[in-house]
């Protein structure tokens, strides 16, 4: 993973609107490392959970890195809410380091 | 403020708009609007008040809902005609819940004998028996007894339910959020939730507006069936949802085996995970759900028309427009603190006082017109205006918060004096300032009771006059010249002037033999004392006389009026300010002193010629302008700055027009500029003075005042014109 890319930054609500535009976004870096900036994230809803899940597996077949970092308090909240714990997006952190 | 009160008063906000909208709501429905967006939104309304209710346990609030919104249920299946009869009942209850909310919030009481009275009429429209049904849901149950009948049955079992949810993608689709659905769940207790997304496909082939995901929810809360039910009701046909008993791993094994284990405890972690992995396989395992765990639609109760057939195309059609109201809904706002506001335009309006001071020092300066520091002054000028603007915007609202008030006044005022009456209402996306919407709750409240009550004909009087037996009140509300007209019409038999005028003259307000036009005798019912011991009513004499309502029409720098036409009905009209914070002006000046010209006030500006001025008796001058006569008034002389009046050929004229486009021509010594002033009020910092409406500081840091163009005009009219409300008393009181 090539840390001098910049990361994918996760729009601020991820609402149903968002989930098609996200998946689209995602697509595109597929075939590469990736890092996602959580940063921003004020609203997760369970259709963007769905493409972000899809996605970790996605890349984890593919052999490449998907990391969520920098998570916002909101974020982190929702994934409880949705019973996802903090490590869900953590292994591949691990195979990055 | 404790979280937990301020999380209490968020909920009591959102109930009164939740109530505005189911008042809004059912409304429509009355007026046959029975489309499912209606019925669905007054459906979410009181589903929303239930489900918070439930969170603070307000048990009596939770009941009533959940009566309610069972009748709601069925007319949103189809299975309940919205019949004339059913929506009277939907709107009594509709006003007792709002009673519940705020019984609830205040810490008060309601009449138990009401609310059980509409219960048990909810109940007649939905076939369920009235009393005596074990339900722990029976409201009249919980009114008069203490404990629940179910308490009993369900003591035995341990706090804690297992609760399996699927969304469809029909859930997200009609704007509904897993999460949203989550929290509500976990507002009744603790919860534990996993989530299975073994179905999740690879990106590439996940629909990302479909639905893969499984949660399971290990609800540790001593809460009903029917309360975790209640959570998913709107959404019960866009998942899948299941609902059992979180035993503990012993009582479980033992109801098998008949060997009941007396000390039985608490389920461990393992166990419970034990238990979520069976609830998945036996969950997975069979294609079609037991019919005892699925969330089922009540049973069709007698003597309902039957369901109809599902419609598939519909829901496909709905789905964008639901999609839509996501998009505007959900999210699309914020809370803000009114103080926080308040101190933002606070601030704006200092800077604009601010800025208006920096453009006069460099015009001092003499600073070339195209130099920089003008062309940047300008640009300062315009992105001030923009920032006011926007900062107005934030607090502007529709008056639609105080017109969903009125359908249960009318209501109510129409029971109490037996009428028949009808409110139309015009104009409810009209927005004007909070602090205007606020203050005209009271006025409006009064001006309604007082058209049903005094306006409006007996039922039996409108046949004898041929009129049909419905009287009809009209609140309508528009924009015009800058200011918000509220007009509250009814088509009643007009103002009784003769009796209105003897009551004048018995009350000593007005001489007997004083010279009255139609108008100043319709006029006299704003004047204090004029409500008589035989006038008031239980509904309109509630200690408020119109006098008061048109003194706190007049504080808000409103004028009301009243048109009356006999036999036909009257017209009251409110028009008010739009925001009590800015003004666009004409800066004028006037023997020396620089006066503030309200611009909406102004049609034009004009330099009179002498042949154009004529004279009318000893001191009264009109204006020859495009074939008519126009009356002059001298502002200088109005206001006493000057004892002679000035001459108009040397002076500006501006033509104006008042409320009820009355026009005058305002003689001024000269224009100065137009502006956009920050209005300081004159009676918060002094006093109220006649014939001006505010005051504001201008750039060179001196106050200027703004001038009540109303009161200024109506000061020199004579009787044969119209006659401006506040101007009554003192013409009546010379003329006696």
């Amino acid at each position: 993973m090539t840390d001098t890319a910049d990361p994918f930054a996760l729009d601020p609500v991820l609402d149903l609107k968002a989930a098609s535009p996200l998946a689209q976004g995602l697509l595109a870096k597929r075939g590469t490392d990736l890092r996602i900036d959580g940063s921003l994230v004020e609203r997760l809803g369970g259709q963007c959970l769905q493409v972000l899940l899809s996605a970790r597996s996605t890349w984890e077949a593919d052999g490449h890195a998907f990391v969520i970092e920098r998570m916002s308090a909101q974020m982190e909240a929702a994934l409880e809410l949705f019973g996802i714990g903090p490590a869900a997006f953590q292994f591949q952190k691990d195979i990055v380091a | 403020m404790d979280p937990m009160a301020e999380i209490r008063e968020t909920f009591f906000q959102e109930c009164e708009e939740q109530l505005g909208e189911l008042e809004t709501g059912l409304m429509r429905m009355e007026s046959g609007q029975t489309d499912s967006e209606t019925v669905n939104a007054v459906f979410r309304a009181v589903h929303s008040i239930k489900g918070g209710a439930g969170a603070f346990g307000l048990e009596d609030l939770v009941h009533f809902a959940h009566v309610f919104e069972t009748v709601l249920d069925l007319i949103r299946a189809g299975r309940l005609e919205p019949s004339p009869e059913a929506m009277r009942v939907m709107l009594r209850a509709s006003d007792a819940l709002a009673d519940l909310v705020r019984a609830a919030r205040d810490g008060s009481t309601t009449d138990p004998v009401r609310i059980a009275s509409i219960v048990s009429e909810l109940r007649q429209l939905t076939g369920e028996p009235d009393a005596g049904d074990a339900e722990d849901d029976d409201f009249a149950d919980i009114a008069f007894a203490a404990v629940p009948v179910t308490i009993e049955t369900e003591a035995a079992l341990p706090p804690g339910w297992i609760v399996r949810f699927k969304p469809l993608a029909d859930l997200y689709a009609k704007a509904n959020e897993a999460g949203l659905l989550l929290r509500e769940l976990g507002r009744l207790g603790p919860m534990r939730v996993t989530v299975d997304a073994e179905s999740l496909p690879d990106l590439a082939a996940l629909d990302p507006e479909g639905a893969y995901l499984t949660w399971t929810i290990v609800l540790d809360a001593d809460c009903t069936e029917d309360m975790i039910r209640a959570v998913f009701e709107f959404v019960e046909d866009d998942c899948e949802i299941q609902i059992e008993r979180n035993l503990p791993a012993d009582v479980a094994v033992a109801a098998s085996s008949s060997a009941v284990a007396a000390d039985a405890g608490q389920p461990s972690d393992d166990e419970i995970l034990a238990l979520l992995r069976n609830a998945a396989a036996s969950v997975e395992a069979p294609a079609v759900i037991e019919p005892e765990i699925v969330v089922a639609p009540p049973p069709p109760p007698p003597a309902v028309s039957p369901p109809p057939e599902p419609e598939p195309a519909s829901a496909s059609a709905e789905a964008p427009a639901a999609r839509n109201d996501a998009a505007q809904g959900v999210g699309a706002t914020i809370r803000v603190d009114l103080d926080r506001v308040d101190r933002l335009i606070d601030l704006v309006g200092e800077l604009v006082i601010n800025e208006a001071m920096l453009s006069q020092r460099v015009f001092e300066a003499g600073l070339a017109r195209a130099s920089a520091v003008m062309t940047a002054l300008d640009e300062l000028e315009q992105l001030t205006r923009e920032i006011q603007d926007s900062v107005m915007a934030i607090r502007a609202q529709p008056v639609r918060s105080v017109f969903q008030r009125m359908p249960r006044l009318v209501r109510e005022v129409a029971t109490m004096t037996g009428k028949q009456v009808r409110l139309l209402t015009d104009g409810e996306t009209t927005e004007v300032d909070k602090t205007v919407i606020e203050r005209i709750v009271d006025p409006l409240t009064h001006m309604i009771r007082n058209a049903i009550d005094h306006g409006l004909e007996s039922t039996e009087a409108r046949l004898a006059a041929g009129k049909p037996a419905e009287g009809l009140v009209k609140l309508t509300a528009l924009h015009r010249s800058g200011r918000i007209v509220i007009e509250v019409e009814d088509d009643g038999a007009g103002i009784n002037r003769e009796r209105v005028r003897a009551k004048a003259v018995e009350k000593g307000l007005v001489s007997p033999d004083a010279p009255l036009t139609d108008e100043e005798i319709d006029n006299l019912i704003f004047m204090p004392g004029f409500s008589t011991a035989s006038e008031i009513s239980d509904i309109s004499g509630r200690g408020v006389g119109m006098d008061v309502v048109r003194r706190s029409v007049q504080a808000l720098g409103g004028r009301i009026s009243i048109a009356s036409r006999p036999g036909k009905g009257s017209t009251f009209t409110l028009s008010l300010p739009l925001t009590l914070a800015v003004l666009d002006g004409m800066v004028v000046s006037v023997d020396g002193h620089t006066l503030i010209v309200p611009l909406s006030a102004i049609v034009e500006t004009l330099q009179p010629r002498s042949e154009q001025v004529h004279t009318l008796g000893v001191d009264v001058r009109v204006l020859a302008m495009r074939g008519g006569y126009i009356p002059l008034v001298d502002v200088g002389a109005a206001l006493g700055y000057r004892a002679m009046p000035a001459e108009p050929e040397k002076s500006v004229a501006l033509l104006v027009e008042g409320e009820g486009g009355v026009r005058a021509v305002l003689v001024v010594d000269g224009i100065q500029g137009q502006r956009q002033v920050v209005i300081k009020s004159l009676e918060a910092n002094y006093r109220a003075v006649p014939g001006i409406a505010a005051a504001t500081v201008m750039g060179d840091g001196r106050v200027a005042l703004i001038l009540d163009v109303d009161a200024i005009v109506s000061v020199t009219r004579s009787d044969n014109l119209r006659v401006d409300a506040s101007r009554v008393e003192p013409i009546l009181m010379s003329a006696s």
